[in-house]
């Protein structure tokens, strides 16, 4: 206990400036959870014990809110450290400070925002123990090495992080910075672990297998084994990114609102660019390994899959069809104003492209949305001859909805391409030759996804499914992967025609910003509930069987009450964090950054930057 | 007033206020906080719009056998657990389908002995039945039949003959289980309820 003690004055020493705030953050929350506690033990008693309530509020809603903030706030210290990461990368690469700067900005965060976390995962954790003890002792008996192990990564985490942060200055140059971004990939590959032990325990709880007998370390290891971790693993993984780069882009939509002059506007305008870039580049692949996921629920047991595709839950999927829908429409607007806004002279030469795929974006956002069955009276069911509309029934298959996924995807990779390209010259011999081939690339395969959708309708679901929906994902990332590199060579020796401006954007740009990072909040939600869900009445789908009161999932509309609350809880969180670790800046830098440390011309990260024509050259 | 609709007004407390926000605070944080209070409001009206259906956890049904006097009585219960705790129909048809992702069982009863289907059931892996719609060589089906006496549906071996019996007489076929067959009811029912001794999803 002494030992303990030690620990946490030091952590408390630590925090310095904000060691105060942190502590009374604990202490309130912790009195918070506390009546919780008492309610519960009053329920029942103690012996012999499954479950234990909350009167009026829920044993289950109390559980609900909590776990989801633990998990975004997870989501979000996982994803910090992975945008931090590749922004210094770029920054060392490119000999640009500002990338520099912004990685140190946002991993000052992860102090404050990992003791968030953990004090979050620490009420959850008490809130499971009481209310759910039987489920506990039955997850804790398979799983206890794994704690073992997942307490060790907290420790070797916390460490490299400490090294990390606190050593950014003294490791500026040389090896020393070799080292430090070392100590970096280290910091994320902890991280990455601490993210699928976890995962284990509540995948293994929606895909339990067979548990032989043997040791307690092989029991362990079989469980966490199970079909769809590596699945979620993933997806989590590429979720995070992208969680972390709108996160990124919301904090500088706000503050670029709020900014009181040139020099906070040019650089926040700029880092809500680095963010809402990074956030599509996660974007972009994420339906796929939704799609990988979703091929291994069906493969594990098809009623899961039938409960969530076309059971109760289906009509989830429209709300997440919507949601998925205005996050692709929000990344894409943003880039359609940077550049009406940020490349003068674009905005006629765009303007027709841009006007193409937003009509092309809300025609898919129409198709993804359009439901399998309608919600019809008697009499309008009797005229349209059954619950499908004889024309938008053809739209709410599966084989339409993968078609327009994919589509709207491709149109999201052409505004990045078109982005990045905008403002510049191609100067290399072979230019003609490579647009041609990017041209006719990106023109087969969106005709060839279409054709495949089309097709699809004519093929029995195995063939669909495996071949058809496969064949359509691997033709849109093979897209990426061909015009993506073959860009970053063009634009290698291209010139800049026109120089970028950055704190020009309209003020609906940051509230897009803001937009996008609650769409991808609200997703986490609603996709967690879902996830839940989809064991209907088992905490251990087909093992153990819930019997508590709470064993029925709620209809959408109250779940998407607690969503939306979680979401806020969530944003207060998070601008709460922010606002903890700029404190001290505010104190004691009330001058703006030097004018050599300002935005200037297009960041290195979209391969266009004027920087790099001349990457030592002010441009101001 | 249904919950429905209270939470409804709720939403659209929210969004108003949201707009209020937006209209007389000057603040930018706080016009912020105002419109994501808007997005999450149309967001939670959105999903109220759609179809409200909660998954209530199957009532389990109870097999008296003290109600079972004839064959036909067993086909009764048979097709009620077809249609629900069975979970049969979430994958079988009965009567082509174009979206059918396991066999057709029109007529299931008079093609194959109560054995096999007993056998199918309860073994499923025990002999494959292969989909002979397409050309060329016939193929697996996609979906693995689930053990149906083992979690997550466990059924009892009473009420997989009582399916039998549905099936057979779906099929116009003769009822060849017999009452006589059933288990004392001392003899457990609900396989469901196993506990959580042993993990038993195959995959």
């Amino acid at each position: 206990m002494r030992h303990q003690g030690g620990w946490i004055q030091r952590l408390l020493r630590s925090g310095s400036d904000h060691g105060g705030t942190l502590l009374g953050l604990v202490v309130a929350a912790g009195l918070l959870s506390l009546p919780a506690l008492v309610f519960g033990a009053d329920a029942a008693p103690a012996a012999a014990t499954e479950y234990r309530d909350v009167p009026y509020v829920g044993s289950r809603n109390i559980v609900w809110v909590v776990a989801q903030l633990h998990l975004l706030l997870a989501g979000f210290v996982l994803g910090v450290p992975i945008f931090a990461w590749l922004c210094e990368i770029v920054g060392w690469k490119s000999g640009e400070k500002r990338y520099d700067k912004l990685a140190k900005e946002f991993t000052k965060l992860l102090t404050s925002a990992y003791a968030t976390t953990a004090l979050f995962g620490g009420i959850l954790l008490f809130l499971l123990i009481s209310f759910y003890p039987k489920l506990m002792n039955y997850l804790t008996d398979i799983f206890f090495p794994s704690f073992i192990v997942y307490c060790i990564l907290f420790l070797v985490e916390t460490a490299t992080l400490y090294l990390y942060w606190y050593g950014w200055d003294a490791m500026q140059d040389g090896g020393k910075k070799t080292f430090h971004i070392f100590l970096g990939f280290m910091l994320n590959f902890f991280a990455f672990f601490i993210m699928i032990v976890p995962n284990s325990w509540a995948t293994f709880q929606a895909s339990p297998v067979v548990l032989a007998e043997g040791s307690d370390m092989a029991r362990a290891w079989a469980a966490t084994w199970n079909p769809t971790w590596w699945p979620v693993n993933i997806h989590r993984l590429i979720a995070n990114v992208v969680l972390g780069g709108y996160i990124c882009g919301a904090y500088a939509g706000i503050r670029y609102l709020s900014a009181k002059n040139t020099e906070e506007r040019d650089h926040y305008d700029w880092m809500g660019y680095v963010g809402n870039f990074i956030g599509v580049f996660g974007l972009l692949a994420l339906p796929f390994a939704g799609y990988w996921l979703m091929r291994e629920v069906y493969q594990y047991n098809q009623q899961m899959g039938i409960t969530l595709m076309g059971g109760f839950l289906s009509w989830l999927f429209i709300l997440q069809a919507m949601l998925i829908g205005v996050l692709f429409l929000g990344s894409n607007y943003y880039f359609w104003l940077g550049i009406t806004y940020r490349i003068p002279g674009s905005e006629m030469k765009y303007r027709k492209p841009m006007l193409a795929m937003l009509i092309v974006l809300l025609l898919c956002l129409g198709v993804w949305m359009t439901p399998h069955s309608l919600v019809a009276s008697m009499e309008e069911a009797r005229k349209m001859g059954g619950s499908h509309h004889p024309l938008l029934g053809v739209f709410g298959v599966m084989s339409a909805k993968m078609t327009v996924a994919n589509l709207m995807i491709l149109v999201t990779f052409m505004s990045f391409i078109m982005y990045w390209r905008a403002g510049k010259q191609e100067t290399a011999g072979w230019a003609k030759v490579a647009k041609a081939i990017m041209g006719g690339v990106l023109a087969s395969a969106a005709i060839a996804v279409i054709v495949l959708g089309v097709w699809g309708y004519f093929v029995p679901a195995i063939i669909r499914i495996n071949l058809f929906s496969t064949s359509q994902v691997l033709i849109v990332l093979g897209v990426m992967l061909t015009i993506t590199p073959l860009t970053a060579l063009l634009l290698r020796s291209a010139k800049t025609t026109t120089e970028m401006v950055w704190g020009k954007m309209p003020p609906r740009a940051g509230y897009s910003l803001v937009l996008n990072a609650v769409m991808v909040v609200l997703l986490m939600t609603l996709m967690g509930y879902a996830r839940s869900s989809s064991r209907v009445h088992w905490h251990v789908y087909g093992v153990l069987r819930d019997t508590s009161p709470y064993a029925f999932s709620p209809a959408l509309g109250s779940a998407a009450a607690i969503m939306a609350l979680c979401t806020f809880f969530f944003c207060m969180l998070v601008a709460f964090i922010f606002w903890v670790a700029t404190m001290g800046d505010k104190a004691k830098a009330p001058s703006a950054s030097s004018k050599s440390e300002l935005p200037q011309g297009m960041p290195a990260m979209a391969g266009a930057s004027s920087a790099l024509d001349e990457p030592k050259a002010p441009k101001f | 007033m249904s919950e429905v609709v209270k939470l409804q007004l709720i939403g659209l407390s929210v969004v108003g206020c949201g707009i209020l926000i937006l209209l007389f605070i000057r603040a930018s944080f706080v016009r912020v906080i105002g419109f994501v209070v808007i997005v999450l409001g149309l967001f939670t009206l959105v999903a109220l719009s759609v179809p409200q259906m909660a998954s209530l956890p199957p009532v389990e049904e109870k097999f008296d056998i003290a109600t079972v006097k004839t064959p036909t009585d067993m086909a009764t219960i048979g097709q009620k657990i077809f249609f629900s705790k069975g979970q049969c129909a979430l994958c079988h048809t009965i009567g082509p389908s174009e979206s059918a992702r396991c066999p057709d069982l029109k007529g299931i009863g008079a093609k194959l002995s109560r054995e096999f289907l007993f056998e199918s059931l309860t073994q499923p892996q025990a002999y494959i039945y292969l989909d002979y719609r397409h050309e060329g060589v016939a193929k697996e089906y996609p979906a693995k039949m689930p053990y149906i006496n083992k979690n997550p549906i466990g059924l009892s071996r009473n009420e997989i003959l009582s399916v039998i019996a549905f099936l057979q007489q779906m099929s116009g076929e003769p009822i060849s289980v017999t009452v006589a067959e059933l288990d004392a009811p001392a003899a457990p029912t609900k396989a469901a309820q196993s506990g959580p001794v042993a993990v038993t999803q195959a995959y």
